[in-house]
C-alpha cells in the first residue's frame, strides 16, 4: 500500500511544484468559478427584470460586482443592456466578467506546463469567444440570455475538460481549492446580497420571490422543489444554501471539498505549514457544522454570514503565506 | 502547368533561385506535393489558408505584443506551401553544419582557454578583445564535456545558382524551433495524407534528443536531476515557445524570482521548499543572466548563478559567452577556423564579408555602397543594417558617417539575391524569398540535427529581409526521406 502511495506520487510529479505555479493555479481556479458565478447570476437578474418583479434594481449587483466610480454605476441606472455590457465587457470595470476570464487565461499561460493542452486551449477559446464581436452584438441587440448561455456552456467545457484531462496530481488540488473556495465565498457573497436587499427582514407574510432567483443564480432551484415539494419557505431555503451537503453550492459542501483536496497534499506539504492550514478549514467547517441559524434571528445570520466570510478569507490568505511563499 | 488555376500563373524572377521551379518546370523534390494540390480550386486552397489560421489561433499559438493596456495577440504569419529539400540537399547541409559546428565549439573552448588560434596568428587578438560579447569571466572556466553550444540555429541562404551559404550561427539563444514543431502539426491538418505520401521525415524527435543532452550534463551523481527552462516571463515574445517546450520534454519552466543561490548551489522555490536545480536550460541573454556579475539592473536573472556555474554545481545551456563566436567580423574567420582545428575544407560556404576596421576594405565598400549589405557586428533579429541596393543617399550618408566612428562594429557582405519559393497569398501563388534555420543539438554522444528547420518568408513583395520581427512569416519544411519515387515518371 504505501509502496504504491509513493509510486503515485511519484508519477505525479509530486513534490516539484514551484510556489509560483501553485499560486497561478490556484487563481486560475478562482477567476474561473467567479465568472460561472457571474454569469449565471446576470443570467437569473436579466430573466427577472424582464418578469413580474415591480421594482427590480439591478443597483445592489452593480455595487458588488464593479470597481467603477459610485457616480459611473448610478449613471448606468436600470438600463439591463448597458449594466450587463458594464458587468461584462467593460475593462475598465476591474470585477467584469471579461477581466476575469483574461486574468485567468494570464495565469494559464504561465502554468501551461502543468495544466493539460486541452485546458488551456479551452481557456484559450474562452478568452476568444467572450471577445468575439457576435457575443457582443448578440448581447445587445440580439437576445442576452442566448449570449448568456454561450458564456456559461463554454464555462462548463472547462469544467469538463479539467475533469477529463487533467493528472490527480498537485495542480489538480489546487485547482480544486481555489474552485470550492471561491464558489464558498461567492454563495456566502450571494446570500448576503440578498438578504441585505430585504433588510435580513425574512418574516414576510407573503412569498419573497428574492429568494427563489437566488436558487436560481446557485443551480439550486430543481432540488429544492424536490426536497419540498413546493413547499417555499425562507428557512427551508437557508438550509440548503448553508448546510446541504448534496447541494455542490452549499457554504457546507464547498467547505467539505476544500478539505477533502488539500488533504491531500499531505505528503507534498511541509508538516508546519500543513498544520496552520488544516486548523483554519477545519475550525471554519466546524464553525458551520455547528451553528443554528434561523431566519428570524436576523442579527445572528448578520454575524454569522460575516464570520464565515472573513474566515475564508483567512484561509485564502494563509494559502498564499505557507504555500505561495508570498509574505 | 498551364491551365491550372494554382500554377499557371507563377513567375520567376531574374537571377533568383527558386525552392519549386527551374527553367524545364517542377524540381523533382516538388512534384509529389504539386500533382497533389495543382487541380485545388482557389476557393479550396483558401480554405485551407482560413483553417490554418485559426488552428494557430485556437491553440495559442500567438505572441502577443503589449503596446498600451491589453496586449494584441499575433500570430506568426504562416504560410501552407511546404518548403522541400531532397535527401541529398539535406545530406550536404547536414555535413556542413555539423563541421562547422564542431570547429565553433573548438573555437570557443580555446579562445576562452588557451587561445592557440590567437598565438598562431590565425585571428587577430585585437579582433577578439574589442568584441563586447567577449565575456572575461567565462576565461578558464571548464564547462561539461567542453561543450559550449549545445542548440544553435544556423541561417543558410541560397544565392541566384542555388549554392547554399551560411548567413549566421545563432549559437546564443536561437529560438523559433517550437514553430518547426507546430508548423508541422498544421500541415498534416490542412494537407491530410501528402506528409506520408511525400516520405517526409519527422522533426517530433526534437524535444527527446534535447531533453537526453540536458539531462547528461548534471554533474550530481542521481538519476533523475532536476532540469529546468529558464524564461524571461510571459511578456517575452517568445514566451509561447517556451511554454512549448518546457511541456514536450516535461521539465520545469521557471522565471528568474523561482530560483535562487546559496553556497554556490541553485534551488528553485516549490510548495515544499527549496529543491537543488541541476541544469538549466536558459532563455535569458548573458547580459541578464545574473545582475551581481553582468546587467545590475536585470529583474530577469539570478543573483548568483554565475557563481554556480563557474564551480561546476549547476550546468548552463548554452554555455554563456558564446556571443564572441557570433560576432559578424568573427564570423568572417570561421573558415579558416575550420582549416585551423579540423584540417578539412569548409563544406558549407561562408558570405565574403569585409571588416571595415580595415581602411582599404573601407574604401572598396564605400565606393560600392549600392552592392553591399552593411550590418552592425553584434546587432542580430534584421536590425541594425542597410542593404545598399534599397537605401537612399541619406541613409546611406548616415551609415558612412557611423562607421567611421566606430569601424570595428561594422561589416559588409556583397548583396546575396535569396532564393524564392511559392507563397500563397491573396489566392494566388507567388514567390517569396526565404531562409532555413535547421536546429543542431549538440551532446555528449555528438551532433543531431533534426531533419527539417524553420523556413522563413519575406512577405512583403522583393523584400530580402525574413525575421519575424521584420515582418517575416514561417514555413513548414519538409525533408525527403529518400528521392522522390515519381521524379523519373513525370
Amino acid at each position: 500500500m504505501r509502496k504504491n502511495k509513493l509510486l503515485n506520487r511519484k508519477r505525479s510529479g509530486g513534490g516539484y511544484m514551484l510556489s509560483r505555479v501553485a499560486d497561478s493555479v490556484f487563481w486560475m481556479a478562482r477567476y474561473m468559478e467567479r465568472t460561472n458565478g457571474m454569469l449565471r447570476i446576470l443570467r437569473t437578474n436579466y430573466i427577472s427584470s424582464q418578469d413580474e418583479v415591480k421594482d427590480f434594481s439591478w443597483q445592489p449587483l452593480l455595487l458588488s460586482h464593479s470597481d467603477a466610480p459610485a457616480e459611473e454605476v448610478t449613471s448606468i441606472g436600470n438600463n439591463s443592456a448597458k449594466v450587463l455590457q458594464h458587468l461584462l465587457f467593460e475593462r475598465n470595470n476591474g470585477a467584469s466578467v471579461i477581466n476575469n476570464i483574461t486574468r485567468a487565461r494570464e495565469n494559464a499561460r504561465a502554468v501551461q506546463d502543468h495544466i493539460t493542452k486541452e485546458v488551456w486551449q479551452c481557456l484559450n477559446d474562452y478568452y476568444h469567444l467572450i471577445r468575439s464581436k457576435h457575443i457582443q452584438s448578440q448581447l445587445q441587440q440580439g437576445d442576452p440570455v442566448s449570449a448568456l448561455d454561450a458564456l456559461i456552456h463554454h464555462g462548463m467545457l472547462y469544467h469538463g475538460t479539467v475533469d477529463i484531462t487533467m493528472a490527480r496530481g498537485e495542480a489538480f488540488n489546487y485547482l480544486n481549492i481555489g474552485k470550492f473556495l471561491e464558489r464558498a465565498i461567492l454563495t456566502a457573497d450571494m446570500l448576503n446580497i440578498k438578504l441585505t436587499e430585504l433588510n435580513y427582514n425574512l418574516q414576510q407574510p407573503k412569498e419573497v420571490p428574492a429568494l427563489r432567483y437566488l436558487l436560481y443564480s446557485l443551480s439550486g432551484y430543481e432540488l429544492y422543489l424536490k426536497t419540498h415539494r413546493g413547499n417555499f419557505q425562507a428557512d427551508h431555503v437557508l438550509q440548503q444554501i448553508l448546510y446541504n451537503n448534496n447541494f455542490p453550492h452549499s457554504v457546507a459542501y464547498c467547505l467539505g471539498q476544500l478539505f477533502r483536496y488539500f488533504q491531500r497534499l499531505e505528503t507534498e506539504s511541509l508538516p508546519e505549514s500543513y498544520k496552520q492550514l488544516e486548523f483554519l478549514i477545519g475550525r471554519a467547517m466546524n464553525n458551520v457544522r455547528y451553528s443554528s441559524i434561523r431566519p428570524s434571528e436576523s442579527e445572528h445570520l448578520k454575524e454569522f454570514l460575516q464570520q464565515t466570510r472573513s474566515e475564508l478569507f483567512n484561509i485564502a490568505a494563509a494559502f498564499n503565506q505557507y504555500y505561495f511563499g508570498n509574505s | 502547368m498551364e491551365g491550372h488555376p494554382l500554377l499557371g500563373n507563377y513567375h520567376n524572377q531574374p537571377r533568383v533561385w527558386d525552392e519549386m521551379f527551374d527553367a524545364a518546370g517542377i524540381r523533382p523534390a516538388y512534384q509529389q506535393f504539386v500533382s497533389s494540390i495543382q487541380d485545388l480550386s482557389v476557393d479550396e486552397m483558401t480554405h485551407k489558408d482560413e483553417l490554418a489560421k485559426k488552428l494557430f489561433m485556437s491553440q495559442g499559438i500567438t505572441f502577443t505584443v503589449y503596446s498600451s493596456g491589453e496586449g494584441i495577440e499575433k500570430i506568426f504569419p504562416f504560410d501552407i506551401v511546404p518548403r522541400i529539400l531532397e535527401a541529398a540537399e539535406w545530406k550536404h547541409i547536414e555535413a556542413g553544419i555539423k563541421q562547422r559546428l564542431k570547429a565553433l565549439n573548438i573555437f570557443l573552448k580555446d579562445i576562452y582557454n588557451q587561445q592557440f588560434i590567437i598565438n598562431d596568428g590565425i585571428v587577430p587578438a585585437k579582433l577578439i578583445y574589442s568584441c563586447p560579447n567577449f565575456v572575461r569571466q567565462m576565461v578558464n572556466v571548464n564547462v561539461p564535456f567542453d561543450i559550449y553550444t549545445h542548440i544553435s540555429g544556423i541561417d543558410l541562404i541560397r544565392d541566384h545558382d542555388g549554392t547554399y551559404y551560411v548567413l549566421e550561427d545563432n549559437l546564443r539563444t536561437p529560438s523559433g524551433v517550437s514553430y518547426m514543431l507546430e508548423n508541422r502539426s498544421i500541415t498534416y491538418r490542412i494537407f491530410p495524407d501528402l506528409l506520408p505520401k511525400n516520405n517526409v521525415r519527422s522533426v517530433k524527435d526534437y524535444p527527446d534528443l534535447l531533453l537526453k543532452n540536458l539531462v547528461a550534463l548534471a554533474n550530481r551523481q542521481k538519476s533523475d536531476p532536476t532540469v529546468v527552462l529558464l524564461t524571461p516571463g510571459i511578456y517575452n515574445s517568445a514566451y509561447f515557445e517556451h511554454t512549448t517546450l518546457a511541456r514536450l520534454m516535461g521539465i520545469e519552466l521557471v522565471e528568474g524570482s523561482d530560483l535562487v543561490v546559496d553556497n554556490h548551489r541553485v534551488y528553485m522555490k516549490t510548495t515544499t521548499g527549496l529543491k537543488q536545480v541541476d541544469v538549466i536550460y536558459r532563455r535569458v541573454d548573458d547580459d541578464f543572466i545574473d545582475p551581481l556579475v553582468f546587467r545590475p539592473d536585470s529583474m530577469l536573472g539570478v543573483p548568483g548563478i554565475y557563481g554556480a556555474y563557474r564551480t561546476g554545481h549547476v550546468a548552463i545551456v548554452n554555455a554563456m559567452g558564446n556571443g564572441v563566436a557570433d560576432d559578424k567580423a568573427v564570423y568572417a574567420f570561421v573558415p579558416d577556423m575550420i582549416r585551423y582545428y579540423l584540417n578539412e575544407e569548409p563544406i558549407l560556404k561562408n558570405v565574403p564579408t569585409y571588416q571595415l576596421a580595415d581602411p582599404d576594405n573601407r574604401k572598396l565598400v564605400f565606393k560600392n555602397m549600392d552592392q553591399m549589405v552593411i550590418k552592425r557586428t553584434n546587432e542580430s533579429g534584421g536590425y541594425g543594417m542597410l542593404i545598399g541596393s534599397a537605401a537612399t543617399e541619406k541613409e546611406m550618408k548616415a551609415f558612412r558617417v557611423a562607421i567611421e566612428e566606430d569601424p570595428r562594429s561594422f561589416i559588409a557582405q556583397p548583396i546575396i539575391s535569396l532564393s524564392s519559393a511559392p507563397c500563397y497569398i491573396n489566392g494566388v501563388l507567388q514567390p517569396r524569398r526565404v531562409d532555413l534555420r535547421p536546429y543542431a543539438l549538440y551532446g555528449p554522444e555528438g551532433i543531431d540535427i533534426v531533419p527539417g528547420g524553420l523556413t522563413r518568408v519575406a512577405l512583403k513583395e522583393g523584400s530580402l529581409v525574413v525575421n519575424s520581427s521584420q515582418g517575416g512569416g514561417s514555413k513548414d519544411t519538409w525533408v525527403l526521406a529518400s528521392p522522390n519515387p515519381s521524379a523519373g515518371g513525370a
